[in-house]
């Protein structure tokens, strides 16, 4: 079966090369990094400071992995979505699901796999480059540094494996095709009900999760440190519980975001869209909500920290060299967790392109009931400013308190009260980040789909 | 006698597709008016331009050459923004599939155009929209989505649409075509009855002779000019008329 003949051009699967490419950048980056300064710090006899770093990296490169996993389940299930006439018609011909599907996963797989050479490559480069500037300007000492590690095959393999198996979760609508329903133009969305025990399972662990953060901050107020244990305990498990009932939580809020555009027609059918496949809703926003919490999370603890130390009776040079640590920490934590955002944010404008395209119908017809350009193209933007809007504010609500928490259960007893961080600057270049992530994912498919006349895209079957 | 205004009225409008030898003649100076309070049919062959000459008339299309006059206005003059203005004011549509907009329920669907409209929804409009949906039958199936209807009442909710906002002129373009019979003939005893009790302007492309016999009046388009201007035929005698077209073609 060849694979072009399922999942069309490459340029649709654009996304999973880019993803994969970004992903595997990154964790080149990282495992580079972390070996030349794991290298350097182990001349300098301080070997545990590598170890910790090679945790950290992997940590880290863990969160973009699944980041980018949710991304390529998303691409190809929209990219299928908007071919099961193709698929039916070649079911039709006799093609059986299982052998589709794994042509969906050998040409997910192929595309990752060249894209994430790509990025591991551009990725050992961008680090070798930055040691150098590093060594010139004296922050690390000249040694014979390793520009490659075995341990760049680790995210290589990761990423195809991710792929392969994010191919096969995408194209479970595949399956679902029936032949006949599927030519006739009519693909019943089938119900897709949250089962009960996942519901379950999600409400405990946020509750439990919740219960953690309160300790652990009432612990930080009597200077306990195994309250700062607590407060990662409780932000992982309540945000876990938060992955595993996204579908819950996600459309909800998207839903009660696009209830601020009005009543109007044009919002109304704007939030409609904007949640009428859960999954997708939740799929394309979920990896912004695990961007944005990170970015604001690190930020908040930083700055929580800095309130604290600036309340402090300190000496200037001490208060200094303290705020300059922190920021300088707060720079490269911040820069580090973004990369997820990043990769999100290219899943996002992918979704919604592709789901514009795949409702030219719609619009067509919307255009002949009277709806002018500018309708939809309001409409667009509308949609997918509910979708990102919601993720983004999710994120920051998630960030603070888990980055507050945090600084409290660390020195809160040094501290009279609860300090909030709230870091404005990161906040508002989130603010900025969103409303341009807004602009690119909705301009250009509002710009392609006001440009069909409205006959043209009705007479598309 | 005095003539009331045609509701739709082409003066020697021509359609091309493409351009050089490719170029394809969807209409060849085509002059004709759509009368009001009338059950026009526009019937033909398919690709014989009846549905282009239907997309013009409603101000979906730019003729190439001609003018094409909606409701005194003239379409060929107009841009996009005055043309979807004027549209949603004065032409109602029912095509032959995917008329709702699958978001929104039967009822929302019908509302949609008044909206779009800018008019304040009084009252007394949303009684209307609900006799009228009753009058359907949808009475119970207002809160539905389309996904929910069966394809039958689906095109009853576009009809419901296409009448709520009282337009001047309500376009169908096959509107039985994805129909069983007996849909079918429902539908269009709906449509003869917005002809007859409250005097609705109907044009209605089909190629489907039992739909078109209800029809006042039978335009027959033929390789984009008009081969025929009939009234009072039966399903017979224009089976006959399409069979020779046909044949006279080959």
């Amino acid at each position: 079966m060849n694979r072009n003949l399922v999942l069309g051009s490459t340029r649709e699967l654009g996304t999973v090369a880019l993803v994969a490419g970004m992903c595997g950048a990154y964790a080149a980056m990282l495992v580079m990094l972390s070996t030349v300064l794991g290298t350097s710090s182990a001349a300098s006899g301080t070997s545990g400071f590598g170890a910790v770093l090679g945790v950290v990296s992997t940590v880290f490169v863990l969160i973009a992995l699944y980041v980018s996993a949710v991304v390529v389940v998303n691409a190809v299930d929209t990219v299928l979505a908007g071919r099961l006439g193709r698929i039916a018609l070649l079911r039709l011909l006799g093609a059986r699901g299982r052998s589709l599907r794994g042509a969906v996963m050998r040409g997910t797989g192929a595309v990752a796999a060249s894209g994430a050479l790509a990025g591991v490559a551009a990725g050992t480069a961008g680090a070798w480059a930055f040691r150098v500037v590093l060594v010139e300007h004296h922050v690390i000492r000249r040694l014979d540094y390793p520009v490659v590690s075995p341990w760049l095959l680790a995210p290589l393999a990761s990423i195809v494996l991710m792929s392969l198996a994010a191919g096969w979760v995408g194209s479970r609508s595949v399956l679902r095709v029936s032949p006949a329903a599927a030519l006739a133009g009519q693909i019943a969305d089938e119900p897709r009900r949250t089962s009960r025990r996942r519901t379950a399972v999600a409400v405990t662990l946020i509750l439990g999760g919740a219960g953690a953060l309160v300790l652990a901050a009432v612990l930080g107020e009597s200077g306990d440190l195994g309250g700062f244990v607590l407060a990662f305990l409780g932000s992982a498990t309540s945000a876990t519980g938060l992955l595993v009932g996204a579908r819950l939580v996600i459309p909800r809020a998207v839903a009660a975001v696009g209830h601020a555009w009005g009543g109007a027609p044009v919002a109304r059918i704007a939030r409609r869209n904007a949640v009428k496949d859960p999954r997708r809703t939740t799929r394309s926003t979920m990896g912004l909500v695990i961007g944005v919490t990170l970015v604001t999370t690190f930020a908040s603890g930083l700055q929580a920290l800095r309130l604290s130390v600036d309340s402090w009776q300190l000496s200037a040079t001490r208060r200094d060299e303290a705020v300059s640590v922190l920021s300088t920490m707060t720079t490269i934590l911040v820069v580090v967790a973004v990369v997820s955002a990043v990769i999100s944010a290219v899943g996002f404008v992918s979704t919604m392109s592709m789901t514009v395209i795949q409702r030219e119908r719609e619009i067509g017809l919307l255009r002949t009931l009277g709806f002018t350009r500018r309708q939809v193209r309001t409409m667009i933007a509308q949609e997918s400013a509910a979708l990102s809007g919601s993720a983004v504010l999710l994120g920051v609500v998630l960030g603070l308190v888990y980055g507050s928490v945090g600084a409290q259960a660390l020195i809160g007893s040094q501290t009279s009260g609860f300090v909030w961080g709230v870091p404005w600057r990161v906040l508002a270049a989130i603010a900025v980040g969103a409303v341009a992530l807004v602009l690119v994912a909705a301009l250009p498919p509002a710009r392609r789909a006001v440009r069909v006349t409205p006959i043209e895209a009705l007479r598309i079957w | 006698m005095d003539q009331p205004a045609p509701v739709i009225a082409f003066r020697n409008v021509s359609k091309k597709y493409g351009a050089g030898s490719g170029a394809v003649v969807a209409l060849d100076d085509v002059t004709l008016e759509i009368a009001a309070g009338e059950l026009t049919a526009v019937m033909g062959p398919s690709g014989s331009g009846k549905s282009t000459l239907m997309n013009l008339g409603a101000g979906l299309d730019d003729p190439t050459s001609g003018e094409v006059w909606l409701a005194e206005h003239p379409l060929h003059a107009l841009d996009d923004e005055a043309r979807t203005l004027l549209r949603r004011e004065v032409v109602g549509f029912v095509f032959q599939a995917f008329n709702l907009v699958p978001t929104l329920t039967a009822r929302e669907n019908v509302i949609l155009p008044l909206e779009l409209a800018g008019r304040r929804l009084g009252g007394a409009d949303l009684a209307r929209v609900d006799v009228l949906l009753a009058e359907l039958g949808l009475a119970d199936r207002a809160g539905h989505r389309p996904g929910e209807l069966s394809g039958g009442q689906q095109q009853r909710v576009a009809i419901a649409r296409a009448l709520a906002s009282q337009p001047r002129v309500l376009v169908a373009d096959e509107p039985t075509g994805n129909l069983d019979t007996r849909s079918s003939r429902e539908l269009l005893d709906l449509l003869d009855r917005a002809v007859r009790d409250y005097g609705q302007t109907i044009a209605m492309v089909s190629h489907d002779p039992v739909a078109a016999a209800r029809a006042d009046r039978i335009i027959v388009i033929a390789d984009g000019r008009i081969a025929g201007d009939h009234r009072g035929l039966g399903p017979r005698d224009i089976a006959d008329l399409l069979i020779s077209l046909e044949v006279g073609a080959a």
